[in-house]
């Protein structure tokens, strides 16, 4: 069979508008799923028994239930309750709780991984929560969380491509409008596929880079969590 | 609004039986998954450098690129592109079970490292031909130690079938879509869907916790 490159080069602006968006939905998701995460993982270890079962529960729910069925109950379901979100806000809210979720765990094994006695100094030095929490321990467990880290992060570009079942235009939608005015599912699919392996790769040599000055584990090391 | 489950609970046959579905699917695939796993670990431990650096890219292109365009290519792409025609249940299996076996690879790769140099020394100076070494030393071993993760694999999987939704496969998240817009109402149906979900993966991930606990107290 033969390929209709034009198809994809005369509708690059469609493709470009998704990949730009695709982009921004990943530039926003992270940080505030990493900020999530910092919070559940403080709730998950705090003695209050309320606050840890809440962020408990919720780990295990966000990591027990598709992300798509999440979407979709904020999606169809909250419009009954009088909360009707617009596809990208629907978007932006679900991402960001999903790798919350898996940022938490992360942390949470970061900070089980600091030897116990750096608590107690800092306690026995007097120091508060907050100061010690920031200083001392966050320091240390950079280099422990950043290689998993990556691999959330990288999850969440990913998944936000089932964000074009709710029509928001990033990358996937991009491409199923293209095959729908030109029905050329090889090429288009093909493009897209591309395009998020590129994506992808900047992103992982990048953060390789970046993981090296920390002095951490091989990224690749950790890909079986996803 | 409230909530009016009663009205659902009559209807909620598709759904059951979208959920068994998805069991069955994940399980297909997760067969798939584990042959694609077992021969990229092969390939990687080769001397052919094509076959090495083959399975590089496939799984840089598996982790690199989304479940959900994967299995668009297997659906719309394929078809046209080799020139068999192949349904959705088929495309569908065959993409989560390609890219699983990325992943499976990568769980096997860990395996493998544990198995103690010792089995091989041993296996060659016993004379065997190299596919015994592989598949009656080897692979055992790893398998019997990577089993808790690959029950987390499958629950992997589970969690990646409601995509399947998309090229019309009528598993647990399509059922629900037809039951709330034939019910009007998404709110109890899809609670009811996350529910399912819920307890399907979390059993699977709890037995494999479990699996993983009794194989560290075993271990020497």
């Amino acid at each position: 069979m033969n390929f209709d490159y034009m198809a994809i080069w005369e509708n690059s602006d469609i493709l470009l508008n998704g990949l730009s968006m695709t982009l921004l939905i990943s530039a926003i998701t992270i940080p505030i799923g990493v900020c999530i995460g910092v919070g559940i993982c403080l709730m998950r270890i705090s003695n209050n028994r309320i606050l840890r079962w809440t962020a408990i529960s919720y780990i295990e729910v966000i990591r027990n239930v598709p992300l798509l069925i999440l979407i979709f109950m904020v999606f169809y379901a909250l419009p009954f309750y009088g909360i009707r979100l617009a596809g990208l806000t629907t978007g932006i809210v679900c991402l960001s709780m999903y790798g919350g979720a898996y940022f938490a765990e992360i942390f949470r094994g970061g900070i089980q991984s600091v030897p116990n006695g750096q608590f107690e100094a800092c306690k026995a030095l007097g120091l508060k929560y907050s100061f010690y929490m920031r200083r001392v321990i966050f320091p240390q467990l950079l280099q422990y969380v950043f290689p998993p880290g990556t691999n959330i992060a990288l999850t969440m570009i990913k998944e936000s491509s089932l964000l074009s079942m709710i029509t928001v235009a990033e990358l996937t939608y991009a491409a199923h409008d293209i095959n729908g005015r030109t029905f050329t599912p090889v090429e288009t699919f093909a493009a897209i596929a591309l395009l998020y392996w590129l994506i992808s790769t900047l992103f992982l040599n990048l953060a390789e880079r970046l993981n090296r000055k920390l002095g951490g584990d091989q990224i690749a090391d950790s890909i079986t969590i996803r | 609004m409230d909530l009016q489950f009663a009205e659902i609970i009559p209807k909620l046959g598709p759904l059951l039986w979208g959920a068994l579905y998805t069991i069955f699917v994940g399980l297909l695939a997760c067969g798939v998954g584990v042959a694609v796993g077992t021969a990229l670990l092969l390939m990687k431990n080769t001397r052919f450098w094509i076959l090495r650096t083959f399975t590089s890219i496939y799984s840089s292109f598996i982790r690199g690129t989304p479940a959900l365009v994967q299995i668009l290519i297997f659906y719309y792409a394929l078809a046209p592109l080799v020139g068999i025609n192949i349904g959705p249940f088929t495309a569908g299996i065959m993409a989560i079970g390609f890219n699983s076996g990325a992943y499976v690879a990568e769980i096997l790769r860990g395996g493998l490292s544990r198995v103690p140099p010792g089995q091989w020394e041993a296996a060659k100076a016993l004379g065997l031909p190299k596919h015994k070494i592989w598949f009656k030393v080897i692979l055992p071993q790893v398998f019997n130690s990577v089993i808790p993760l690959l029950v987390n694999e499958f629950t992997m999987v589970i969690k990646i079938t409601p995509l399947l939704s998309t090229i019309t496969l009528v598993e647990l998240t399509r059922a629900s879509q037809m039951l709330y817009n034939e019910t009007f109402r998404p709110v109890e149906v899809l609670t009811l869907a996350a529910i399912m979900y819920f307890a399907i993966c979390f059993s699977i991930s709890q037995f494999g916790e479990y699996l993983q606990r009794r194989s560290l107290k075993f271990r020497l």
